[in-house]
């Protein structure tokens, strides 16, 4: 390629900072992903106020900044905090009602799934309204000094610094997730949920807390997920959490509803062929990427790339 | 009981109901005396016809369709460009535009035939979004965020001109045929074999019913509604956009149905209604009334489980005007 061909050195320089983007993004979409994916696992439904959590994350970073100006570690702390508070709420006006009924055949049933489709859809559609009435409909910019947008130069290439913010916090998270699933009794409870609710509780498992840990956990990931994208890309707005939501849903599809691993990977793909495709095609045709990713793996791998085998889809 | 009086009045709600349609109602909205009225009522009849549509797919065959929107947005788009484009009348584009749609539907729909459940509900979130992306994009032929204005109202020249009033009696008489074909599908041996299929595929398989033939049939119907649904509302406003399709109009939808009670073909109509009249009624308190609106969809779905109008009373009403099997002296079976 001509913008790259002056330099002497082997790869493509535009071609590798794209990918680092697509990286950085894929990132942002694997927090979120992890998210749905933990909520499908112990219930079974989709949250769809999980755009929500993001962009009230990201909100809550702005407070801070604007009210106490505190150092960035306190703001992404402050996000998760946010998101944790975001979950419980959520959980407890928008899930728990609808979990009245304990058997097997309601904690699977069409119509409880619908139910809580909707009144997490009433949610978001709450929260969006609330916070565009008192934070304003338009965009708000982060204030310059925690743009974390100033250039990194390693040899020929230029990053900008939030790209390793969201590096480096998506793999601590990404590794805390893992700690606290597999080496901490809650995680086990949250695996035993997942994999049998009715079991779960025949084993002495208190699955109400279990579910709210597990909102908790995947809405903190998603809060964080805001901030870091509102501090990387400048602006917030009370709709921001529409696109990496759909997109974050689309990985969880791909990776097979119940696998983190997939999530993750998947995301990473999503996010590294978005980046890539806007080399090839414009900008807007690139949403396209993954709506047929999605497409494409619903009809030849119904089960996701990741998923586990089932007995029908 | 019920059977007496369904031989001395025979079909008392559907003469009720054309009767509000076409005659209570438009003497209400005149003697509100502005033309904004009638836009809320045509608006209401457009997302009638698209809440029955999606209902029949939804409600009735139980496939979460979470594209809907979309397929209206190709209605919309295919009776706004050939009539800008070619110049046809109303009358022409509206069936063509269902044709198309539900062609298109048939298309995007036959590779997620064997998908159940929350998969197929996604495969239509992709799809619709595909489609979405497509009017977004393709500026050559759509026109993109532009959108298309100056598409012809409903008029028929020497006959009338296009008016709020003539929108909203075009936009009332094909929501009363929708009604009347999703309603005779419903409500008969052939909707009987769609609710065996919701209830459980592999068990009306194993009873001998062609499900993915049904479901394709069932997606065809109801995409060629939807799609004239969007040629109706691309020729009442005269200007469509692609935000217009997006998905959280197909949330909107889905919502409507789900107040109004899935399976329900009164009860769709009751959840357009309320869910489009409620943002008007509340224009007063402005700002509040989304939040008014996401809070009567929440609390509906908490205490209302089954609806406003559910699926059970909808068949009763159903089975007490028309069921000939429930009356004592009939001999015919219920069709």
């Amino acid at each position: 390629m001509a913008r790259g061909g002056e330099s002497p050195i082997l790869f493509d320089i535009f071609f590798f900072q794209q990918l680092v983007n697509g990286v950085a993004i894929g990132l942002v979409y694997a927090l979120m992903a992890i998210g749905f994916t933990l909520i499908f696992g112990v219930l079974n439904v989709v949250n769809f106020a999980h755009g929500e959590v993001y962009m009230i994350g990201a909100y809550a970073g702005l407070l801070a900044i604007t009210a106490f100006a505190p150092p960035l570690f306190v703001v992404v702390l402050i996000a998760l905090a946010a998101g944790a508070l975001t979950g419980f709420g959520l959980e407890r006006i928008a899930f728990r009602p609808f979990r009245r009924f304990r058997d097997e055949a309601s904690l699977k049933s069409k119509a409880m799934r619908e139910a809580t489709l909707l009144s997490s859809l009433a949610m978001s559609i709450i929260a969006r309204e609330a916070v565009e009435i008192i934070m304003g409909s338009n965009m708000q910019p982060i204030p310059q000094q925690y743009l974390l947008l100033q250039p990194v130069q390693i040899g020929p290439l230029t990053f900008a610094s939030g790209q390793f913010l969201i590096f480096g916090v998506s793999v601590v998270s990404l590794a805390a997730l893992q700690w606290l699933l597999n080496r901490t009794r809650i995680g086990l409870s949250i695996r035993a949920v997942a994999n049998n609710p009715v079991g779960a509780m025949y084993v002495g498992i208190d699955t109400n807390r279990t579910i709210v840990a597990t909102f908790i956990i995947g809405s903190m990931l998603g809060a964080v997920a805001g901030i870091l994208v509102g501090l990387y890309q400048g602006t917030i707005f009370p709709g921001m959490g529409f696109t990496p939501g759909i997109k974050a849903f689309v990985a969880m599809v791909m990776g097979g509803l119940n696998s983190i691993v997939g999530a993750v990977a998947c995301a990473l793909i999503l996010g590294v062929s978005e980046a890539l495709a806007t080399n090839f095609i414009a900008q807007g045709w690139a949403d396209l990427i993954a709506y047929s990713f999605l497409v494409i793996t619903l009809v030849f791998f119904p089960t996701g790339l990741f998923g586990a085998a089932r007995e029908r889809i | 009981m019920s059977g007496e009086l369904s031989k001395s009045f025979p079909r008392l709600a559907p003469l009720l109901a054309l009767g509000a349609l076409f005659v209570v109602a438009p003497l209400v909205l005149y003697a509100s005396g502005s033309g904004y009225a009638f836009r809320v009522a045509t608006t209401i009849g457009v997302f009638a016809i698209l809440t029955v549509s999606a209902n029949f797919i939804t409600g009735t065959t139980g496939l979460l369709s979470l594209g809907h929107a979309a397929f209206y947005g190709v209605g919309a788009y295919t009776a706004a460009l050939s009539a800008t484009g070619f110049g046809w009348p109303f009358w022409v584009t509206l069936p063509f535009a269902g044709l198309v749609t539900a062609l298109i539907g048939i298309l995007l729909a036959l590779p997620t035939m064997r998908l159940v459940s929350i998969h197929f509900a996604v495969a239509t979130l992709g799809l619709g979004e595909i489609i979405h992306v497509t009017l977004l994009n393709w500026v050559d032929f759509t026109r993109g965020p532009m959108g298309i204005p100056a598409i012809p109202g409903i008029a028929i020249p020497g006959l009338f001109k296009a008016s709020d009033v003539s929108n909203y009696f075009a936009v009332a008489v094909i929501a009363a045929i929708t009604v009347f074909v999703i309603h005779r599908l419903t409500h008969s041996y052939y909707g009987n074999a769609l609710r065996a299929l919701r209830e459980d595929d592999q068990c009306a398989e194993t009873m001998g019913l062609d499900i993915v033939r049904l479901k394709i049939e069932v997606f065809a119907v109801s995409c060629f509604f939807a799609g004239v649904a969007g040629a109706l509302w691309s020729h009442t406003t005269g200007y469509i956009s692609p935000n217009d399709f997006r998905f959280n109009e197909s949330i909107l939808i889905l919502a409507m149905i789900v107040v109004g009670g899935l399976g329900s073909i009164p009860g769709a109509i009751v959840g357009a209604t309320l869910l489009l009249a409620l943002p008007e009624v509340l224009r007063p308190i402005g700002d509040y009334r989304m939040i008014v609106v996401g809070s009567v969809m929440f609390l509906s779905i908490l205490f209302l489980p089954r609806g406003i109008f559910g699926e059970v009373s909808a068949l009763d009403l159903m089975r007490r005007q028309f069921g000939a099997a429930w009356r004592r002296d009939g001999r015919v079976g219920w069709r």
